[in-house]
């Protein structure tokens, strides 16, 4: 009795057995396209490889150019302000020379008035009074001291400007992090598709400090609105403050 | 009331600029450190400093975290702590000001508003 329960389960995998070759049949088309597919797509693979190798290295050229346009402006705008020193240096001894030029004016004028009174005479008196005329030291003082006053303006308005040097240095700090994390990126993917070495790439690794801090949203704005929004909001928070310190008190 | 600064700041610009907008308004005294913990080095061995002028963003111990060093230690917890910074979003000054800075300037500054917020800060003292 179990010889044909066999024979009949023997039919039956050999049944399945067909099933399964008339399946392959039809997938062997399937397969032949699909290895069609992948030898073209390989050579356009190692194409993108080969492309993102290449960008990926010339990346840290990038970085550095970066780093040497700061390096480049920080030099630049540190002249400028030795500059600025002389010219402020140069100012504040010219405002003592001035005062002195006044003391002496004064000493001048009572001297004046001394020889005024003892010459008591009108001839004299009006030399003295022509001299006078001539001097013109009070327009002199008001010209020479409101050049003084826009020059000290203007040094100040450059100390302005400069600044935008530490603004656009934390600007290209925050490009070049950004630019390290796409090699890093790249870096990872060209790992994912061709287990090649890097090596290369990594001994021209950007030079990002560890713990480098910069702002990325730093911005330069001559707007006194900026100033005036950060002192609205430390005066409301005094505001706050000194009233919680007087619920303490 | 005799002041020596201490003028917190990675950027060299920035140092020179802070030195020279505090001549430009008749301050001489200063010294200078390029991060927080040369700062706080300084201010432990030289009594004199009696005022910080700090950036926020700096390699190391950045300006937030000095002035809260700085606010923790009972020495230092009325100091006056100017800081000077491109961060001008509410929610930085809001910290800063959490962290117990006397005041805070927004760059760029003019030599008239660094003044003016150093007066501010002396007559609170």
């Amino acid at each position: 009795m179990s010889q044909p329960t066999n024979m009949a389960q023997l039919f039956e995998r050999l049944n399945d057995l067909k099933s399964v070759f008339k399946y392959g049949q039809k997938l062997i088309p399937i397969i032949q396209s699909l290895l069609d597919f992948m030898s073209e797509t390989v050579p356009l693979l190692e194409n993108i490889n080969s492309s993102i190798t290449e960008s990926t290295s010339k990346i840290p050229k990038a970085a550095n150019q970066i780093n040497n346009v700061t390096s480049a402006t920080e030099l630049a705008t540190t002249e400028i302000l030795d500059i600025i020193d002389i010219m402020l240096n140069d100012i504040i001894e010219i405002e003592k020379q001035l005062e002195n030029i006044c003391k002496i004016k004064d000493e001048k004028e009572k001297i004046i008035k001394q020889v005024k009174q003892l010459a008591k005479n009108k001839k004299v008196d009006k030399l003295l009074a022509d001299y006078e005329q001539l001097d013109d030291f009070n327009n002199r003082y008001t010209v020479i001291s409101e050049l003084i006053s826009k020059i000290k303006n203007n040094s100040n308005n450059i100390t302005l400007s400069l600044q935008v040097q530490d603004i656009t240095s934390q600007q290209l700090a925050a490009v070049n992090h950004l630019i390290n994390s796409v090699q890093e990126r790249l870096a990872s993917l060209i790992l994912n598709l061709e287990e090649t070495s890097i090596s290369d790439i990594d001994s021209n690794k950007i030079m990002v400090p560890k713990g480098s801090h910069f702002d990325p949203n730093a911005n330069y704005s001559k707007s006194d609105g900026r100033q005036d929004m950060v002192d609205s909001i430390v005066n409301n928070h005094k505001t706050s403050q000194d009233e919680i310190d007087k619920l303490f008190s | 009331m005799s002041l020596k600064f201490l003028i917190v700041d990675d950027s060299v610009t920035m140092r020179r600029i802070v030195v020279n907008s505090l001549r430009n308004v008749g301050y001489t005294d200063f010294v200078e450190a390029v991060e927080g913990k040369e700062a706080i080095e300084k201010l432990v061995s030289d009594d004199k400093i009696n005022f910080v002028i700090t950036d926020w963003n700096m390699p190391g111990i950045s300006g937030l975290d000095l002035v809260k060093s700085l606010r923790s230690n009972a020495k230092f917890a009325n100091l006056p702590i100017l800081m000077v910074s491109t961060r001008g979003v509410k929610d930085d000054i809001i910290e800063a000001l959490q962290a117990k800075v006397s005041n805070y300037i927004v760059k760029p500054f003019t030599p008239h508003i660094l003044k003016e917020k150093i007066e501010q800060i002396l007559a609170t003292v």
